[in-house]
């Protein structure tokens, strides 16, 4: 094992922060709050339980648009994986959907389904689906096929296959499907929350910029950057790592 | 590596051999295999194989010799029951041969690992798929079989981390694990460099020699094809199928260093660049003709 690299990533933030006092300390609180104002804010959003709330409701619509993303987008993925006709059928389908910012569909959906939960789940879908296709469709591509023919000669079972070579072969890019899909779905979900929803971060950060609080324009901004932080590296890096080993060659 | 091309019995040579015919005495065996009137063609009226019939005696070492372009891939496709013949047989001991089937061991040019599964539990993955061991033992045996071809000191390694060389291995081991009574290689040693190749064929033998399985070997290389095998044959061009077949009459055991001086050695070598040659010729011929055809 080698020493790791002395790394500058930990002096980003605490820089970033720096400019940023100094940036305020030049302009009204009520224009750009110090972090500290900020940290108030918090506290009483923390206080009243309206964070929580907030936080809340953004994040249930997240699982659900993105659980139903992950579903589609694996069966569309596997379906153009294995299927030569499939992929030909679907590929300019995605790319078109691909090439539309998620956002643009908020509008539709919001006539569609009324203001509500499913309004915004369905943004979410839209944004992390087609991404997500094109990863898992990719990765069923890259199975190797001589790794199929080889377990065929030992013995495999079609279920055997499935079980013992097609779905190990397929965790790493399936790992890496979902960590795309959950971030596309995120930036879609504040953006949809802040053109039509009661409630959420993003609506949280439209309505701070409308009555004009700035600190809780810049606690939404926070929030929003904390939990897919999180997401990133607390749950998807850490499960691509163990795949790490043997996908190097 | 070295023990494998001395000619000399060190004491890791000699180790893993007695182990082999202490515990796997019953593994002597090997299938008959036969192609009887084979036939064969991706599209009607384009024959690649018409006629096609091979036999290979149990416990026979063949080698299948064909300059590139003769239809190895698929004459190996329907050889191990991936491809259906048109017409004609292809069976092990009278069944007709299936890729799943136990008897049928297939090592591949490339050696086609689970880059997931470690070294041992690549060995081990055949007897897990026939799930008629129990797990503990089924990891004593593919640890067995691992020193049978010398590994079994990388055991809980990842494949990514072997040279090509020690991944052929344990590709083969992986396939001997199931004691196969006929063994399909496809250019097993191709991708190797000369060195490793050699000492994988010496190796090779010394495991047949023990396991006693029938072989077919294919190839593109003629010293590889008369170091190793009781028979060569030939394979022509398509539609034609097998050309010719050259017995190999050298003494067995055979050895790396004393065998390829031995008089006899150049002269088989001699007589299949002849056949190839002539292969490539009758090619060159009617090539055109057979264009000509296909235009109309």
């Amino acid at each position: 094992m080698r020493m790791p690299k002395p790394s500058w990533g930990w002096a980003s933030l605490p820089a970033l922060l720096l400019v940023r006092c100094m940036a305020a300390s030049r302009v009204p609180p009520y224009v750009l709050p110090q972090p500290w104002d900020v940290a108030i804010e918090a506290l009483r959003w923390i206080r009243s339980g309206d964070l929580g709330r907030q936080v809340g409701a953004s994040l249930a619509r997240e699982a659900g648009g993105f659980a139903m993303a992950v579903l589609v987008a694996l069966a569309i993925g596997t379906a153009g994986g294995l299927s030569q006709r499939f992929r030909a059928f679907a590929s300019p389908l995605v790319s078109l959907f691909m090439a539309i910012p998620p956002i643009a569909w908020a509008p539709l959906c919001l006539i569609f389904f009324g203001l509500g939960y499913l309004a915004i789940a369905v943004v979410i879908f839209v944004a992390a689906v087609f991404p997500m296709a094109v990863t898992i469709q990719e990765g069923v591509l890259g199975i190797v096929a001589g790794q199929v023919r080889a377990a065929r000669t030992l013995g495999a079972s079609p279920v055997q296959l499935l079980r013992h070579v097609y779905l190990p072969a397929s965790l790493p890019f399936v790992t890496a499907a979902l960590r795309i899909g959950f971030s596309q779905a995120w930036r879609a979900l504040v953006a949809a929350e802040m053109i039509g929803a009661s409630q959420g971060i993003g609506w949280m950060v439209a309505m701070g910029g409308q009555v004009g609080n700035a600190s809780q324009v810049l606690l939404g901004i926070v929030l929003i950057g904390l939990i897919a932080w999180l997401a990133e590296s607390l749950v998807f890096r850490r499960v691509e790592r163990r795949y790490q080993a043997w996908r190097t060659p | 590596m070295y023990y494998m091309l001395a000619s000399d019995t060190s004491a890791r040579a000699t180790e893993p051999f007695q182990f082999a015919r202490a515990a796997a005495p019953t593994t002597r065996r090997g299938a008959s295999f036969m192609v009887d009137g084979m036939g064969f063609g991706y599209r009607p009226g384009r024959d690649i194989f018409r006629n096609v019939t091979l036999k290979a005696r149990p416990g026979e070492f063949v080698a299948l010799l064909g300059p590139s372009g003769c239809g190895k891939t698929t004459l190996l496709n329907l050889l191990s029951g991936f491809l259906a013949p048109h017409a004609g047989t292809v069976t092990i001991d009278g069944r007709a041969v299936r890729p799943e089937m136990s008897e049928l061991g297939y090592v591949f040019q490339a050696p086609n690992l689970f880059p997931w599964l470690s070294v041992r539990e690549n060995v081990r993955f055949g007897l897990r798929m026939a799930g008629q061991l129990d797990p503990d033992e089924q990891r004593r045996k593919a640890l067995q079989y691992l020193d049978l071809v010398g590994l079994s000191d990388v055991a809980d390694e990842l494949p990514n981390r072997l040279s090509g060389g020690m991944q052929q291995r344990v590709a083969l081991a992986r396939a001997l694990v199931l004691e196969p009574s006929l063994l399909l290689m496809d250019e097993p040693f191709a991708a190797l460099d000369a060195i490793t190749r050699s000492a994988m064929n010496a190796e090779l033998l010394r495991l047949w020699s023990t396991l006693g399985q029938t072989i077919l070997f294919i190839t593109h290389d003629v010293e590889e094809a008369v170091f190793l095998a009781d028979r060569v044959l030939v394979l022509g061009f398509p539609p034609h199928g097998l050309d010719s077949e050259v017995t190999i009459d050298l003494p067995r055991p055979r050895d790396l260093r004393r065998t390829r001086v031995l008089p006899g050695f150049a002269e088989l070598c001699d007589t299949l660049l002849q056949r190839i040659a002539g292969v490539m010729q009758a090619r060159s011929t009617p090539a055109s003709f057979v264009e000509q055809e296909s235009v109309q």
